[in-house]
């Protein structure tokens, strides 16, 4: 099948799996009751309740209220959220902004430290580094992130003071326009390095604690795999060669160890973007992540069957991109077959 | 100088004072800070017609509007706000017949909008909340007592109450609710629809007060900026609420100094004792009794399958008075609210006019009377077994288990299980009518006179008479029914503070509420904030910002 052919068959069956995700969704977080209770306060009469479930068409039969959901999400309006006090669509974006931009600089995390220890514990195996390199991976990889992440805030935020919690300095914040809602990008486009400052100082903490777990699972895979090329035939020819053993290292053998390390960055990031939520908590990040906790505990229907249809597309979305890349990089893979 | 060289240095002149003017102004505006407030609870709304008494976004309201009378920091004595006198016989705005206030408006003030304020607008602000009748709101405060509202002239308002109603300047021209907007600005946005929200007012409020709304990033903040326009005391500092807090990040947060303010219960102050920086608040009560309902109107077939308790279980007023006796209040007050509160009668809150601190009020554990008294019933021997809902991790849930506790040391028999749901899973459970559970536990919403109180809590025929059925268990319900109605109409202070006085007699002997205490005006702060001062009565966390000064 034709490269072509194949996106576009993929790209029509995309509605129809969102409709199916869509309907299972809906289904599910309805098992447990009407989500009238997060529009509610504690002290309505019935009638009033009645009022409540007619404003969000609550009191018509179940296939009805998932039209009524359809329609809306077809005309932009994915419905109103009880956990902010505002429609879904206005609030989305924003969100969804904040956690890209923690996960991204969490995976910058990840991947630069990643790479670098298991590089380093590679080249001195069994030695001192090697040692203390897989004592810091263990631990990372053993440490609850919600345990881990209270930590660094009790030490840095409330005791030190080093670094603060949230996404940005109030009076900072508002200093700059937020054309994409990506600090570190608007501060950049407003030329504010006192903005930029106030973006990174925000994400250290965070970042670190999301990153972590994905530094030891990339630090171990490197190592692994650096001492398995550094075994090879082909380094020893090159060190045969006189090469210095800098460039046997990043020129042979490290080049060759990332290929199956690659795969597990491509993995940690999607852990990443879980952790998300347990970060946001801790460290007040206002993104999708914190969002969800509260809709989820909170019962907010709106708001999780956005969550889902939106996540929903873009690992559809990302699969596709995959096999296109594959088929790009290995002509053996076929496609669609 | 020549009158020539005067005429050439004359621009540059003009200019360095009007530099200098600009300058100072930037200045003082630099020298505004910003009080930043670890919040509870984020605002659903900051309109007045929709907002729910007791919720988040009273606290917003109270800074960005005004209402015709207010109270001050020092007592619960009404004040002069948007209105320039406080009705009384005495002054003659309140007629003979004690139906008819009239109200003297204050001339020369503008909302946020830069339109001038006059008697239509309160008249407007009024109208709009009886007609939008939003459910979540309380606009029955006003609908159910006004018979008429008229526009005397530009600055005179006046209002006919269906009958006589002593609380009304407490209960309904006090509250949040009766808050003024700006006709212009209502009209211009959306107008007003019966049932349906004013979605530009729920996050634009245009009011008269000390504040108005700078922005509000949903789930994140919500910043007010002080009101350079404002007809009253300016206030100090801008303020900024902070929400989405767990109860520890916020106290770690006011450690840390990122926060000056924090809501806190009184179970949080131990952490904050001592520490640099740091001072603890506590005085005075907040008028919020926390209690645990008894229901009395159990439909057939609804409780959840462990409970054995007869439908009529709670009609007995031994079974009632036994709960009471064998609640562990000292464990609850020194325990779970650390010392910051003290029990309160039913159901009249201690600090509201016309509390009887010689009334008799259930305060101690007394195992042997509560023993005595479940025998008289004829459960002792067989037992039982209930079950309370209540709201999981809440300071209600704890009252609960001392409850339970309670009750089940006394006899093995005897069991309280602890129904700990979701917020909005209790919501909705309440919602029901009649509920479906035989108790659960929260708390009373506040109010300033003790007739919204008594009618709303103790009525036969009020909000929870009717949903608990309190006419299945009062001894003479239309008795209790006719002193709380001769409470609400009687105007005469003296004999008013005795009906009160008689009414919390009638409810110790008739108790339709376990009541665990009610909980102490508490809050931490960094001595950065002077001025510090709480007041019950204005909205949780009972604070006015526009009264504290932020010095660095």
């Amino acid at each position: 099948m034709q490269l072509r052919d194949y996106i576009i068959r993929r790209l029509i069956v995309l509605p129809i799996l969102l409709l199916g995700v869509s309907i299972i969704v809906f289904s599910l977080t309805r098992i447990a009751g009407s989500p009238v209770g997060v529009y509610l306060s504690h002290e309505m009469s019935a009638a009033e309740v009645l009022q409540i479930e007619q404003r969000f068409n609550l009191d018509k039969p179940l296939p009805v209220q998932y039209f009524y959901w359809l329609k809306g999400v077809f005309q932009g309006d994915f419905g109103w959220s009880g956990v902010a006090s505002a429609p879904v669509a206005d609030v989305f974006p924003a969100k969804f902004a904040a956690t890209m931009e923690l996960s991204i600089t969490s995976a910058i995390v990840a991947v630069a430290l990643g790479l670098w220890l298991g590089t380093y514990a590679g080249v001195r195996r069994n030695k001192m580094p090697d040692h203390i390199t897989r004592i810091v991976a263990v631990s990372a990889a053993s440490l609850p992130l919600f345990w881990f992440g209270i930590l660094l805030l009790i030490v840095f935020w409330a005791n030190l003071g080093w670094f603060p919690v949230g996404r940005s300095t109030n009076d900072i914040w508002e200093s700059i326009a937020h054309p994409t809602g990506f600090y570190i990008i608007d501060s950049i486009l407003a030329g504010s390095l006192t903005a930029l400052l106030d973006a990174l100082w925000h994400l250290v903490l965070p970042s670190i604690t999301l990153g972590f777990g994905g530094v030891a699972i990339i630090a171990r895979m490197m190592r692994s795999s650096l001492i398995e090329e550094l075994q090879q035939d082909y380094v020893d020819a090159a060190r045969a060669k006189g090469l210095p053993e800098r460039l046997v290292l990043k020129r042979h053998a490290k080049r060759n160890a990332l290929v199956p390390t690659v795969t597990v960055i491509g993995l940690t990031i999607a852990f990443l973007m879980q952790g998300a939520i347990a970060a946001e908590i801790i460290f007040r990040w206002p993104g999708l992540g914190r969002w969800m906790a509260d809709a989820v505990v909170r019962g907010d229907q709106a708001t999780i069957m956005t969550y889902v249809l939106f996540t929903s597309v873009l690992f559809l979305l990302a699969n596709l991109v995959v096999d296109i890349i594959y088929a790009k990089l290995d002509p053996r893979v076929r496609l669609g077959d | 100088m020549n009158f020539e060289r005067r005429l050439e240095l004359r621009p540059l002149v003009v200019t360095t004072a009007i530099g200098l003017l600009f300058a100072t102004g930037a200045f003082a505006q630099d020298m505004r800070d910003t009080i930043v407030h670890g919040a509870d609870e984020e605002p659903a709304t900051l309109d007045p017609s929709q907002v729910e008494p007791g919720a988040g976004g009273e606290a917003v309201i109270f800074h960005v509007y005004d209402r015709l009378l207010t109270v001050g920091a020092d007592s619960a004595d009404l004040l002069p706000s948007l209105a320039t006198e406080v009705p009384t016989r005495d002054n003659g705005l309140i007629s003979e017949d004690g139906l008819t206030y009239t109200f003297p408006l204050r001339e020369g003030v503008v909302f946020h909008d830069g339109t001038p304020f006059t008697a239509d607008d309160v008249m407007y602000s009024w109208d709009r909340v009886i007609e939008m009748a939003m459910p979540e709101g309380a606009s029955d405060i006003l609908s159910d007592k006004i018979a008429e509202m008229r526009v005397v002239d530009d600055f005179t308002f006046e209002v006919t109450l269906n009958q006589i109603d002593a609380s009304f300047l407490y209960s309904s021209v006090l509250p949040m609710t009766a808050s003024i907007v700006s006709q212009d600005a209502v009209e211009a946005n959306g107008g007003v629809a019966e049932g349906e929200p004013n979605e530009f007012l729920s996050g634009n409020p245009v009011g008269t007060g000390p504040y108005q709304l700078a922005g509000w990033n949903r789930t994140e903040n919500l910043t007010i900026e002080v009101n350079d326009g404002y007809w009253g005391t300016p206030a100090f500092d801008n303020v900024r609420w902070e929400f989405g807090l767990d109860p520890d990040v916020r106290v770690l947060g006011l450690r840390a100094g990122e926060f000056d303010t924090v809501e806190t219960d009184p179970s949080y102050i131990a952490d904050l004792e001592g520490v640099e920086g740091v001072i603890v608040y506590g005085e005075g009560l907040l008028l919020e009794p926390l209690h645990i309902g008894f229901n009395l109107n159990i439909p057939e077939g609804v409780l959840p399958s462990g409970d054995t308790i007869p439908l009529d279980f709670f009609h007995d007023v031994r079974i009632r008075k036994a709960f009471n006796y064998a609640f562990d209040y000292n464990a609850f007050v020194n325990g779970a609210l650390a010392g910051f509160g003290q029990v309160n009668p039913h159901y009249v809150p201690i600090g509201v006019f016309g509390y009887d601190p010689e009334a008799p009020i259930y305060d101690t554990q007394d195992l042997a009377e509560a023993e005595r008294l479940f025998r008289e019933a004829g459960v002792w021997d067989e037992g039982f077994t209930v079950s309370v809902v209540v709201e999981s991790g809440s300071l209600f849930e704890i009252q609960c288990l001392i409850l339970k506790d309670s009750i089940e040391r006394l006899n093995p028999n005897f069991r309280i299980n602890v129904a700990g749901v979701a917020e909005a899973v209790f919501d909705e459970a309440l919602a029901q009518s009649p509920v479906e559970y035989a108790m659960w536990a929260k708390n009373g919403d506040p109010a300033a006179d003790p007739s919204a109180y008594l009618e709303t809590y103790a009525h036969p025929d009020g909000e929870w008479g009717e949903v608990h059925g309190f006419a299945n268990g009062y001894a003479d319900p239309e008795a209790v029914g006719a002193l709380i109605d001769a409470i609400a109409q009687e105007l005469d202070p003296a004999t008013r503070a005795d009906l009160i006085g008689e009414a919390q007699r009638v409810l110790y002997d008739d108790p339709m509420w376990l009541i665990g205490a009610q909980e102490g005006a508490v809050t931490a702060y960094r001595d950065t904030i002077k001025g510090m001062v709480i007041q019950p009565l204005w909205p949780r966390p009972s604070m006015n910002f526009a009264l504290y000064d932020k010095q660095n």
